[in-house]
């Protein structure tokens, strides 16, 4: 150490340190147990060296610090302050969109993200899916190295063999991509498709919204995308389109964000939107609508024509409907929605499921065509990077043509079509047709290893980019940390094809840049940077007319009738989307919002439909197993557990994708079923199938065993007639009347709407202030559970598999609790996030014997993990069950397994404890956010008050829907004080007199008296 | 009208005739006789099963609490389960000695030796659960009020903490009660028997006993003493036992029946397993004319009797469910009937309320063998009524969204099967070390003990020889 140390007297400069060859020597060998811990692409030297550019670079890219062993900084960045996290702003690309977001760096390791509040998409608000990306890229399944034939080989070997093999411009060359809106890859792209004349270039996403582009074609005569505004709209109609999830919508986040907005209400006066929906499957956008149709998938193609025929007689327009007749055309939901519309002309969104056929997404557009909704609340944009093509028709084309052997070689970039494409394709046998298959992908997956090239592709938190957004807002992509495992970005490998030489990311994005930014472009790319996003961006709006050929192109498809018998439909999956997200923890084992599943699919179906099939059409409660059913559809064959949904579509099965994965990486190899064998390219969402059961059952770990409220009053719920005539419904005495003790002496004090009296006084630090309190909003939680994966990573709680979760052990601090009323077969559904309450009387803090659990001053019910020695009596005492034990050691196991557990400790937040085997835990209301606000507020105005909106949870700020507030109670004008004084407000469980800090406004319906 | 009504002695505690030396030879002939192979191939197999419950805590402790079926919403299952049975069990045995003892009944001496032993080994083995049931063994310690450098004390709000405080003064104050009736017993072991070692190790643990009759006054007072501070404990152990539950807001626990239901129910458990042990070893050990069937049926009215306090508790919970308008409380007692443990609580009910009204006959109560498999039966009922009070209870609480069914693992049944291991291994060398009734007790409750020398006029009556034989009572 001696040595060591007279070393580190002598440093001049970083970059003298990391040329020091016997310094590294030295380290190695005194460390080499942990040498492991990065693989040899990024050696402690490399990373000192760039990091010493990246200073140089005034601290755009930030950096990782070494990890082996915390040595002071040599010399400390300007700006950083150890244990003060940066943040920096990038976005997250998702197929061709990008949305804006914040991430939080803790010395060089990015360990949040959160929401952009300057970017159109977010909004300051996240999905699911970008909640859990830092936990992909700190995935140690990915793929560490290029791959030559299955070897492992430096990223040199690759840009030699690209420089060499593309060095001849005459090849013909097949590239397959995955969605895409950066403008430096479409950049690249143009100029490889100029110098390989015999190139050809598809994109493929095994859910795409192709089908709504080819319908405005249909409709107006232009491929366009069709944008939303729901918060302009007073009328939405939904056919099957659950525009408010992320894995139905690709700008659900925005979507979910407008739709909730536009019906809060805050007082009688207040107005919502009314939401129609006609489904299959029920989704979380059809638990949060007014009304709610089922209906096959099959079947809503008709009852979408069979809406327009009505209302071509009402409009012009729509007279490529006139006459239709079908079964619908005299249903009452036809009807209505008819009236409604009319009565709703330029203020209201027709909206079809993006998967449904371009037919029916031309009826849909002429419908806002005609109903003047079209350039009001629903505006169409051209796409400037498609090409004008049917992107489906082009890549069955290309893999045709690749069978034919007209393509010497592939370039698969980011997609994985061997697990995704449709199966009559025949994708892989084509592949095999083409001599050299070149594969960039995070893991080493299906299609990798089919290629004779696999180049390990860097994760957006890695590497520089750019991207669109949903309405065209242009973002760069800002890296936060050096690539862990020294991968390529898309554009680093087109530049690597069209150079023959690595180029950097930054390089590329900044010459695609220097076109969209005027004036001084160094300053102009630093207020890109530093926003996250170019202000003067934005797709043009279109103006549309519908085109005249819109009758003839229809016709055809007017009078396609539904599938007979049993349909099955194959949709994305609500966590793992297409399968891409396989490999993260925190998906799988986030419960399904609408089943509460975890580690598994199913097969979603009916209570009629499982008993016409002999199953039994209720679950037991004690017993994970269910039984399974075996489906077979175009000559493919597979056995999955059956589901049963209530709300379901009779004689229709739902399945997702993305599971069954097999040698991908260790969360996602065995778990769940394929179903891609299913999906033809004829048959992309639904097709007939034979269904049966086995007889055999299979065990499916879901969060939630019971279905149902039994009566009981933790959600309450009024439509806004019944609100406006009692606006005081939600309290606890409209629930209870006078049955429970206390209530008539609350009465005579006028205290009534609070609950009973009780006979106790005492209050938790009542001269303290601030009080911290919470309030969830019933009327806008969807139950996206996008609060579950932000609170997973900013409090560091663990995954702990699908056996443990099956024993009902789940670690989430805040869950979703999803509950049916009314009949099976048209219940609505009702989500209710549920965190610790913090209660002022906690029953949980008077039965620790040691006194673990206690209220801090500010009304907070604190855990301290040292003091706890595991007896349970506050979980069991705790009438919410929000505690949550440490059975095994979780937090062990999460982040010591594999041979370098270093890269997975990575992601925690450094700001919260890691708790041992034997402890409980459970929502703390952020109390590292909350102390952190406090000192600040201490330090820059003298005030132990932070200004309200200053401190925010997790959960809180993660939620698309504004559902959560959180603050101070002794500040009458913050925002969680107006909830609380709201007359919609009620906490669960008043009788109790536990007193919760958490308390809940009432849902509220907006619904249609003639239909209800 | 006049009735007059004659004296009417109690039936002999004691068959056969039997003298003070008779007697001694019959007990302590016992511990002084070679070891009988059988002994030792049952304290083998009771060892096993020792080994059994180390093991298990071992691998408990190794891997964590997770090796057991607990669950979110059930955070106690077998554990706390097995802890308040071992603890019922435990009652009768001072129960018998203390309250019995206040209350004069001479019967008792026949059992009180053996009903206390069993007590402590119960205790013992309750012990075990609350100890290793928590998630950090290693900082147990915590729960005591050690004074510490941050004057960190313990909750004292918090029941477990009544339950450290409870349990352990009950074991003190009933091994010491035990240990000083096995004085004066001990001393006539070291007098008869013929080892060297023996006669050391029973003349050390003797206290040098020599029957005088200074030894004797303090023996007697000390005895009353301890009877009277363990008299209250037979109430408050249970009681504070039942305040784990009680003192909580879970639907189905939050009860103010619970003390006076868990003590009537720990008696009524308690009673049952001395008289399984105590018919075994009355055959083996020919013990009939100590242990008689009168004792039999003595014993068999306290669980018809504690039987219906129990039986009646479960009626008036349902009531009070009813009665109080809790609608979670209602739910639970309904669920209980009728949910996913109805199996469960139908086991209990046929258990203890139907099973104890067959000794409503005289020839049912005073049937040795029908005894025995009664017996076994209420054990059994009472170990299902602390699994339905604890487990359906978490089970099917307020929120709907949390409820969830509890399963047993491997693990936890071994454990509680191991520490049947370490109650008969202690039982096992109770029988064969120590003298299993209180020898010395068992003269003073004989007729040779009490001779009438005086009539009830105050006059000199030479004593008689025979022993009394019961009469039947006559009316006139």
């Amino acid at each position: 150490m001696s040595d060591q140390s007279n070393k580190t007297t002598y440093w001049k400069s970083l970059n003298e340190l990391a040329q020091n060859e016997e310094y590294k020597k030295f380290e190695e060998r005194e460390f080499a147990e942990n040498a492991t811990e990065l693989t040899d692409q990024v050696s402690r030297r490399s990373f000192l060296r760039v990091m010493g550019a990246s200073i140089a670079l005034a601290g755009f890219a930030s950096c990782r610090k070494p990890v082996q062993k915390i040595m002071p900084y040599a010399r400390q960045p300007e700006d950083l302050v150890l244990g003060e996290p940066h943040f920096y702003a990038t976005a997250m690309p998702f197929q061709d969109t990008v949305t804006g977001l914040i991430v939080e760096n803790n010395e060089g390791r990015p360990t949040k993200l959160e929401g952009n509040e300057e970017h159109p998409s977010s909004g300051g608000r996240t999905s699911i899916y970008h909640q859990a990306g830092i936990l992909s890229m700190y995935d140690p399944d990915r793929s560490r190295s290029p791959q030559r034939d299955g070897e492992s080989v430096s990223k040199d070997d690759f840009i030699n063999f690209a420089s060499d093999h593309f060095s001849d411009r005459n090849r013909s060359v097949l590239f397959i991509s995955e969605g895409n809106s950066s403008p430096t890859y479409h950049r690249l792209k143009d100029q490889i498709l100029s110098e390989f004349s015999g190139a050809e270039w598809v994109t493929y996403e095994p859910f795409s919204e192709d089908n709504a582009i080819e319908g405005t074609q249909m409709a107006f005569g232009s491929r366009l995308r069709t944008v939303n505004h729901f918060d302009e709209a007073d009328l939405v109609i939904s056919l099957d389109d659950d525009f408010m999830s992320p894995y139905g919508h690709k700008n659900s986040v925005e979507n979910a964000y407008k739709t909730t907005q536009r019906r809060k209400v805050t007082s009688t006066d207040d107005e919502m939107s009314r939401i129609y929906i006609v489904e299959n499957a029920y989704t979380t956008t059809g638990s949060y609508a007014d009304h709610r149709m089922k209906l096959k998938s099959s079947e809503i193609e008709a009852f979408t024509f069979a809406l327009a025929g009505r209302l071509a007689g009402s409009v012009s327009g729509l007279s490529a409907f006139d006459g239709v007749n079908n079964d619908f055309s005299n249903h009452d939901w036809v009807d209505r929605l008819a009236e409604e519309l009319l009565d709703h002309r330029g203020n209201a969104i027709v909206t079809a499921g993006q998967d449904h056929s371009p037919a029916m997404h031309a009826a849909v557009a002429a419908i806002n065509a005609a109903l003047d909704n079209a350039g009001n609340t629903v505006t169409y944009h051209e796409l400037p990077y498609r090409d004008d093509r049917n992107e489906r028709e082009a890549f069955s084309n290309a893999v045709s043509e690749m069978q034919a052997g007209r393509f010497d070689t592939v370039v698969l970039v980011g997609t994985n079509p061997i697990f995704t494409a449709p199966a009559d394709l025949g994708f892989a046998d084509a592949l095999a047709n083409v001599d050299t298959r070149i594969h960039l992908a995070e893991y080493i997956d299906e299609t990798s290893r089919v290629c004779n090239w696999h180049v390990n592709r860097a994760h957006f938190l890695e590497a520089w980019g750019d991207g669109l957004s949903y309405t065209g807002h242009r973002s760069v992509i800002q890296p936060q940390i050096l690539p862990l495992f020294d991968g390529l970005s898309e554009v680093e490998l087109l530049a690597t094809i069209l150079n023959g030489e690595e180029s950097s990311g930054y390089d590329l994005v900044q010459e695609t840049w220097e076109e969209y930014l005027d004036g001084d472009f160094t300053r102009a790319w630093e207020v890109v940077l530093h926003d996250g996003l170019d202000e003067n961006s934005g797709f043009d709006t279109a103006s549309v007319s519908i085109s005249g050929n819109l009758g003839s192109e229809i016709q055809d498809h007017l009078n396609e009738g539904p599938v007979s018998g049993m349909e099955i439909n194959i949709r994305p999956d609500a966590t793992l989307f297409d399968g891409r997200f396989a490999n993260n923890g925190w998906l799988q084992e986030l419960p399904e919002p609408m089943t509460k599943i975890t580690w598994d699919n199913v097969a979603l179906m009916s209570p009629a439909t499982a008993e016409s099939l002999g199953l039994p059409s209720e679950r037991s409660f004690r017993t994970n197993n269910v039984p399974t059913v075996r489906i077979s559809a175009g000559g493919e064959t597979i056995e999955i557990a059956a589901w049963i949904q209530p709300g379901h579509a009779d004689d229709s099965i739902t399945l997702t994708v993305g599971y069954g994965r097999d040698n991908v990486g260790r969360v996602a190899d065995g778990v769940g079923i394929d179903t891609y064998p299913l999906r033809t390219s004829q048959a992309m969402l639904f097709q007939g199938a034979d269904v049966e059961a086995t007889g055999s059952s299979y065990e499916i770990a879901c969060v939630q065993d019971h279905y149902s409220l039994e009566g009981r009053d933790m959600i309450r719920t009024a439509n806004m007639d019944e609100y406006r005539e009692n606006p005081e419904f939600a309290s606890f005495k409209s629930f209870h009347g006078f049955e429970v003790p206390g209530m008539k002496e609350a009465e005579r004090a006028g205290t009534a709407h609070q609950g009973p009296v009780s006979l106790f006084t005492e209050q938790y630090g009542p001269d303290h202030e601030p009080q911290w309190g919470m309030a969830i909003d019933l009327n806008a939680c969807f139950g996206c559970g996008v609060c579950t994966i932000a609170c997973q990573a900013e409090n560091n709680i663990p995954v702990i598999g699908k056996r443990e979760v099956g024993r009902r052990r789940i670690m989430h601090w805040i869950r979703t609790d999803r509950y049916f009323e009314g009949d099976q077969d048209n219940p609505k559904v009702y989500h209710q996030p549920v965190p610790c309450m913090h209660c002022e009387l906690a029953p949980c803090e008077q039965v620790c014997p040691v006194a673990a659990t206690t209220h801090s001053d500010d009304g907070m019910n604190q855990m301290t993990y040292n003091r706890c020695i595991g007896t349970r009596y506050c979980a069991n005492n705790c009438p919410f069950k929000v505690r949550r034990f440490n059975f095994f050691n979780y937090a062990k196991e999460y982040l010591t397994t594999g041979d370098d557990p270093e890269i997975i400790q990575m992601a925690m937040n450094p700001d919260v404890t890691v708790r041992f085997r034997g402890v409980i835990e459970k929502c703390s209301y952020c109390v590292q956010r909350v102390n952190k606000a406090k000192i600040k507020s201490r330090i820059e105005t003298g005030s132990k008050k932070p200004a309200d909106g200053s401190v925010k949870t997790a959960c809180q700020q993660a939620c698309p829907a504004n559902a959560i507030t959180f603050g101070d109670l002794t500040d009458e004008n913050s925002e969680v004080s107006q909830h609380k004084m709201n007359e919609r407000n009620y906490v669960m469980l008043e009788e109790m007199n536990v007193r919760p800090r958490t308390s809940y406004l009432a849902k509220l319906r907006n619904t249609n008296s003639e239909l209800a | 009208m006049s009735k007059t009504y004659e004296y009417v002695p109690e039936p002999a505690l004691i068959k056969g005739n039997h003298d003070f030396k008779s007697i001694t030879a019959m007990v302590t002939d016992i511990n002084l006789r070679p070891t009988p192979k059988m002994w030792y191939v049952l304290f083998g197999l009771s060892n096993i099963l020792l080994l059994v419950l180390l093991v298990s805590i071992g691998y408990l402790i190794w891997e964590g609490t997770g090796i057991w079926g607990l669950n979110q919403p059930v955070g106690w299952g077998w554990a706390i389960i097995n802890f308040v049975w071992w603890v019922g069990i435990g009652h009768a045995g001072t129960l018998i000695s203390a309250i019995l003892f206040l209350f004069r009944q001479d019967w008792r001496t026949a059992i009180n030796r053996f009903a206390e032993a069993m007590t402590i080994f119960a205790v013992m083995c309750a012990g075990i659960f609350p100890a290793i049931h928590v998630g950090r063994i290693w900082v147990i310690y915590w729960v005591f009020p050690l004074p510490n450098q941050m004057a960190m004390w313990p909750n004292f709000n918090s029941p477990l903490l009544w339950d450290v405080f409870a349990v352990s003064t009950y074991f003190t104050v009933s091994l010491l009660f035990w240990y000083v009736g096995l004085v004066p017993d001990l001393a006539t072991v070291r007098d008869r028997i013929k080892s060297k070692i023996g006669k050391v190790l029973y003349g050390t643990f003797a206290l040098g006993w020599r029957g005088s009759n200074r030894h004797w006054w303090n023996y007697e007072k000390s005895y009353m003493i301890l009877a009277g501070l363990a008299t209250p404990l037979v109430l408050s152990v249970h009681t504070i036992v039942s305040f784990d539950f009680a003192v909580s807001i879970i639907p189905g626990w939050h009860t103010t029946i619970f003390p006076p239901y868990f003590v009537a129910g720990a008696v009524f458990s308690g009673f049952a397993m001395v008289l399984t042990l105590m018919i075994i070893c009355r055959k083996i050990y020919g013990l009939e004319d100590i242990m008689t069937v009168d004792h039999i049926e003595k014993m068999n009215l306290i669980i018809l009797v504690t039987g219906n306090m129990v039986g009646f508790a479960y009626l008036m919970e349902f009531f009070i469910a009813w009665y109080g308008g809790v609608e979670y409380e209602k739910a639970i007692f309904i669920l209980r009937a009728m949910g996913p443990y109805a199996w469960a609580y139908w086991i209990m009910i046929a258990c203890n309320v139907i099973s104890p009204q067959f000794f409503w006959s005289k020839k049912l109560r005073r049937s040795v063998g029908f005894t025995f498999f009664i017996s076994i039966v209420v054990n059994i009922g009472m170990w299902f009524e602390r699994f339905v009070i604890t487990v359906t209870s978490l089970s099917t609480d307020f929120l709907p969204s949390s409820w969830g069914y509890y399963s047993p693992t491997f693990w936890d049944v071994i454990t509680y099967i191991g520490t049947f291991g370490l109650f008969f291994s202690s039982f096992l060398l109770f029988l064969r070390f120590l003298p299993m009734v209180a020898v010395a007790e068992l003269k003073g409750v004989m007729p040779q003990a009490d001779p009438h020398n005086y009539d009830e006029a105050g006059e000199y009556v030479p004593p008689k020889v025979e022993i009394p034989e019961p009469k039947k009572e006559t009316v006139k």
